[in-house]
């Protein structure tokens, strides 16, 4: 095992070049046989070969089983006290996407000059010519973005994830996803299928842009729909005898949505709480789309319908969990907070028994401790151990539509093989080898720096809140996974959950608040700018001066 | 074959027995009850069977698994109609545009916002969940009964007028907003600008029902036209062109309330309610004369310039000007004693017990288009009651028990039984792994309060 590592290691380039191409073409296509003999081999598909060998030729899983013996020009890998399971897969993340501007990539180069551009100007994607404005641009294909390497690709690997599906950052129609493996030398390389689903992500625009709430965010989205049926229905008449009709104007943002309506191409929603998947759902409904919820942390509570309408759930590993100790004179949080950080690891087990078909998502947790010890509580809290493993794999492979390609140890499926040492849910677990595509990349021990900065604003925050007439002291709890914001917000001016929360790579904050002024109930928006620790901003209630916030957290 | 097809009704029987099984039938005896329609009746029974107030009465015979509550000294009432309220409502403004009729309340709902345990808690049933006021045209609104603990499509008040937010004068034209350099304002700055808005979006929604209507029938003849598109802004302005749904227009002075008045005339719809509407009282024959109803506070202003001129005989003016006026909160907290709001319109101006009942119960009702649901004590009405301790006008009432569609939504018996065992689960809960933060260290520091320059201006300061 140590001689085939030697081999990759290629003496004297700088680490981070190292990191970034693991193979050079001249060994791609020097060595592509491998035979990792007397392991232990989780087929998922079949019983556990408990010693056995697994053969990889040309990318593709040749062998597997327990009377294989290495093919004599394959480079073979002693297996004992290791075990292989199907290389692991990430089902909702942005990996292989041009980082923000905030922290630039140390890979750099590659396409997608113009998707940096904007990312640079804190907005979505933006496609040429399109009849949306950016963030309602459902033309818009990660595929055409995407990039190999990057610390976020290789902390991915090194927790033993060989797949994933990617998406763009941001927006309400946030683009086309595509399946991509985590190694290769180019987008084309990487990329298992694309476009696999589109993508929904309930998040209102920033920029003071319609829609600016989450209820024109899903007038907006009903709107494209309808848009972008008539669309066809005009195409369809117009094809059909062009002379004596007007030619419909051409629209991608429209075209791009027929695959959807039609329940040909998938939709992923994301959706966390109970009643944000009922909406989900009654959206998927009324447009009779082929609906995939992502997140799901209270799925459990409406798994009947999940089940009814065959709606599968990419379930997201990063458990909430109270991050730090509330403000002394802050409201005790409600029980039903409470309540959900409990549930939310019950959420797998009970879909597993309801018969809700999902797939795990690290929900961008890049510590394989951390990630695994998530799926441990998951099983402490009634997920079966092989279900646990099958979220990973086969089932995320079904859903995805990747079934005859990945998600289990068959032969002809691509050789993505995640090796460990240690049962893979063992607190002590290793990841000894990762396989992508058959060829074995190149792993470094964790160095803990991984998206630190990426879930800054989590926390609890004291806020300041002048609307004129003195500070009025608050207590801002917040949650980010991505630029999604959620949370709570209690004191002075009432208690309740903040919506329509979202925060941009480069720091920029917005939410609303339902706050109590002047005996009226009111909505609050906070805009504001995180620096040194500290988010400054306005406040705007309708009806009344704007006032100023500080949020500062306490470290 | 016939055995089976026995087998069927006999299972669709039992299976509706079942159903009505789950709004058990209850008898409140002995009770003073507030009917709104005929009067207060002494020492009457209440009973609720299947949902509905099957009969009110002396000495009623229930069913022998009835449930019987000895309501002696205790007072029944409908349950209170608040026709503006933003509980449950995730988002409240879609403001970046004048008009937003594209936008619906329905889609954000939060059935576990915990006010609406509150307003339960005060008697409330039924809530109007409107739009905000940043815009002249605002989102659809959303009638809802509070079945706490149900999924939100249990909520939605089936039957319900579909209405729409309208909203006038400062909120509108953003009044308190500053002028930034660099900053674009939104149209309409002015109430000119505002009526504008308004005229243009009928004007289009005119423009559009006709190129349906031409299409609909071009389409009978060829069938190779396209549609035209279906526009979500201009659809419920249709239906208010067509009496299909209610305009809820927030308002506070005479000149727009008469400007809104002139603009409907023009085009032909009805203002269903004028929501605040401080100076109503001045144009109180003009909003009676339009048909439209008023939802105002009680003794609530001053809190703008355009809130000056109220005064709190606004409620017993314009109920003798014939308009028919409800009490509303707009407001989480006001919205668990809009019995008390109701009362105030006795002292103020002089109405009736029975008038002053209504603003909260039957006249709202009547706003909301499902006065033939609730409203009043009525057989054949929704079971939508609420058990009072004391007459709902004074300030020591409570409530006991509040029913929607004969099922308890709130009691306080069973609310107080149920607090140490809460209190044990939420012990529970803070050991919980996932409720323990992961530092070890202190607590955070509380938030630092900056000294203000003007004492004198700290009114508004919370006290400690």
């Amino acid at each position: 095992m140590p001689k085939v590592r030697a081999r990759l290691l290629v003496a004297f380039l700088p680490l981070f070049v190292l990191a970034n191409l693991p193979i050079t073409n001249a060994q791609r296509s020097a060595i592509d046989t491998y035979a990792i003999t007397n392991a232990r081999v989780v087929t998922v598909s079949g019983p556990v070969i408990d010693r056995g060998t697994v053969v990889i030729r040309n990318g593709l899983i040749a062998a597997a089983g327990a009377n294989v013996t290495a093919p004599p020009d394959a480079r073979v890998i002693d297996g004992t006290g290791l075990t292989i399971y199907p290389g692991l897969i990430d089902s909702y993340t942005n990996l292989g996407l041009p980082e923000a501007a905030a922290s630039p990539s140390p890979a750099g180069g590659g396409g997608g000059g113009a998707f940096l551009l904007l990312a640079q100007q804190q907005r979505p994607a933006a496609g040429p010519n399109s009849t949306q404005p950016a963030g309602l641009q459902p033309e818009v294909m990660v595929e055409e973005v995407i990039r190999p390497g990057g610390n976020e690709i290789e902390a991915a690997r090194n927790i033993g994830i060989t797949t994933a599906l990617t998406l763009p950052r941001s927006g309400i129609w946030l683009g086309q996803s595509a399946l991509i493996n985590l190694a290769g030398d180019t987008p084309q390389q990487m990329i298992v299928r694309s476009p696999v689903a589109m993508h929904v992500g309930f998040t209102p625009l920033r920029a003071g842009g319609y829609p600016g709430s989450l209820m024109g965010v899903f007038a907006q989205l009903r709107q494209m729909m309808l848009d972008a049926q008539r669309y066809r229905d005009s195409l369809q008449i117009y094809e059909r005898s062009p002379r004596g009709v007007r030619r419909p104007e051409t629209d991608r943002s429209l075209a791009a949505l027929i695959p959807v309506l039609e329940g040909r191409m998938p939709v992923v929603m994301l959706a966390n709480s109970e009643r944000e998947i009922t909406r989900a759902l009654d959206l998927g409904v009324e447009f009779k789309l082929k609906l995939i919820i992502a997140g799901g942390r209270e799925a459990e509570s409406v798994a009947d319908r999940l089940v009814k309408q065959s709606v599968p759930v990419l379930l997201s590993l990063n458990l909430p969990r109270r991050t730090t100790a509330a403000l002394p004179e802050a409201d005790p949080e409600p029980m039903r907070v409470l309540r959900e950080r409990v549930e939310a690891q019950e959420t797998a087990g009970k879909l597993a028994k309801a018969g809700v078909r999902f797939g795990f998502e690290s929900g961008s947790i890049t510590n394989l401790s951390d990630l695994m010890a998530n799926v441990n509580k998951t099983i402490e809290n009634g997920l079966q151990q092989a279900d646990a493993l099958r979220a990973f794999t086969i089932w995320p492979a079904e859903i995805l539509g990747v079934q005859n390609q990945l998600g289990s140890i068959e032969v002809g499926k691509i050789a993505n093989l995640t090796v460990t040492r240690g049962d893979l849910f063992d607190r002590n677990v290793r990841v000894a080898h990762v396989f992508i595509d058959g060829h074995p990349v190149d792993l470094r021990p964790p160095t803990g720096g991984g998206g630190a900065g990426r879930n800054s604003l989590s926390g609890a925050w004291s806020v300041n809140v002048n609307l004129g007439a003195g500070d009025r002291t608050m207590t801002l709890t917040l949650q980010q996974e991505g630029e999604r914001l959620s949370g709570s917000i209690a004191g002075a001016l009432g208690t309740g959950e903040i919506s329509n929360g979202s925060a941009s790579n480069t720091g920029e904050v917005q939410f609303t608040a339902t706050v109590n002024v002047e005996g009226q109930t009111k909505e609050a928006t906070f805009t504001g700018r995180l620096a040194n620790n500290e988010i400054r901003g306005s406040v705007a209630i309708v009806g009344m001066t704007p006032g100023t916030f500080t949020a500062t957290k306490p470290n | 074959m016939k055995r089976l097809l026995l087998l069927i009704i006999v299972t669709a029987i039992s299976a509706t027995a079942a159903f009505a099984q789950s709004a058990p039938e209850t008898l409140i005896r002995n009770a003073t009850v507030l009917t709104i329609t005929h009067g207060t009746l002494a020492n009457t029974d209440v009973l609720l069977r299947n949902g509905k107030i099957a009969a009110v009465g002396k000495n009623l015979n229930a069913s022998p698994n009835a449930r019987v509550i000895d309501a002696t000294g205790k007072f029944v009432m409908p349950g209170i109609i608040d026709c503006h309220s933003h509980s449950m409502l995730d988002t409240i403004n879609e403001g970046t545009l004048a008009v937003t009729s594209m936008v619906r309340t329905r889609d954000v709902l939060n059935t576990t916002d915990v006010d609406l345990y509150r307003e339960l808690a005060g008697g409330v049933t039924t809530l109007n969940l409107l739009h905000g006021s940043a815009n002249p045209i605002g989102g659809l609104n959303t009638v809802v009964k509070i079945k706490w603990g149900r999924p939100a499509s249990e909520f939605l008040f089936p039957g319900a007028m579909p209405g729409i937010k309208f909203a006038l004068g400062e909120n509108v034209k953003r009044s308190s907003s500053p002028n930034l350099p660099g900053v674009q304002r939104r149209y309409p700055n002015t109430r000119m600008g505002v009526e504008e808005v308004i005229r243009d979006a009928f004007t289009r929604a005119r423009d559009y029902k006709r190129t349906w209507d031409e299409y609909r029938e071009a389409s009978k003849k060829d069938k190779n036209l396209i549609p035209p598109r279906r526009d979500l802004q201009l659809e419920p302005l249709v239906e208010v062109l067509e009496g299909k749904r209610y305009v809820h227009a927030h308002c506070y002075i005479t000149s727009e309330i008469l400007m809104l008045i002139s603009l409907a005339d023009e085009f032909g719809f009805k203002v269903k309610t004028f929501q605040h509407v401080l100076e109503g009282y001045k144009v109180a024959k003009e909003i009676a004369a339009h048909g439209a109803g008023a939802s105002i506070f009680a003794d609530s202003w001053g809190y703008k310039i355009e809130a000056y001129d109220a005064i709190p005989y606004n409620a017993a003016i314009l109920t003798r000007a014939g308009v028919v006026v409800s009490m509303n909160s707009d407001s989480d907290e006001r919205a668990r004693r809009l019995n008390i709001e109701a009362a105030k319109a006795m002292h103020w101006g002089d109405l009736t017990e029975e008038q002053a009942l209504k603003l909260v119960t039957l006249n709202p009702a009547i706003q909301l288009g499902i006065q033939e649901r609730v409203g009043s004590i009525d057989v054949g009405k929704d079971a939508d009651v609420a058990i009072w301790n004391a007459h709902p006008f004074s300030v020591y009432a409570r409530v006991d028990t509040t029913f929607i569609d004969g099922e308890v939504f709130f009691d306080r018996q069973q609310d107080l039984a149920r607090r140490p065992e809460l209190s044990k689960e939420r012990a529970s809960l803070e050991q919980a792994e996932p409720n323990r933060p992961r530092a070890q260290g202190p607590s955070p520091q509380g938030p630092r309060r900056r000294p203000s320059k003007h004492e004198d201006d700290d009114m508004e300061i919370e006290k400690p």
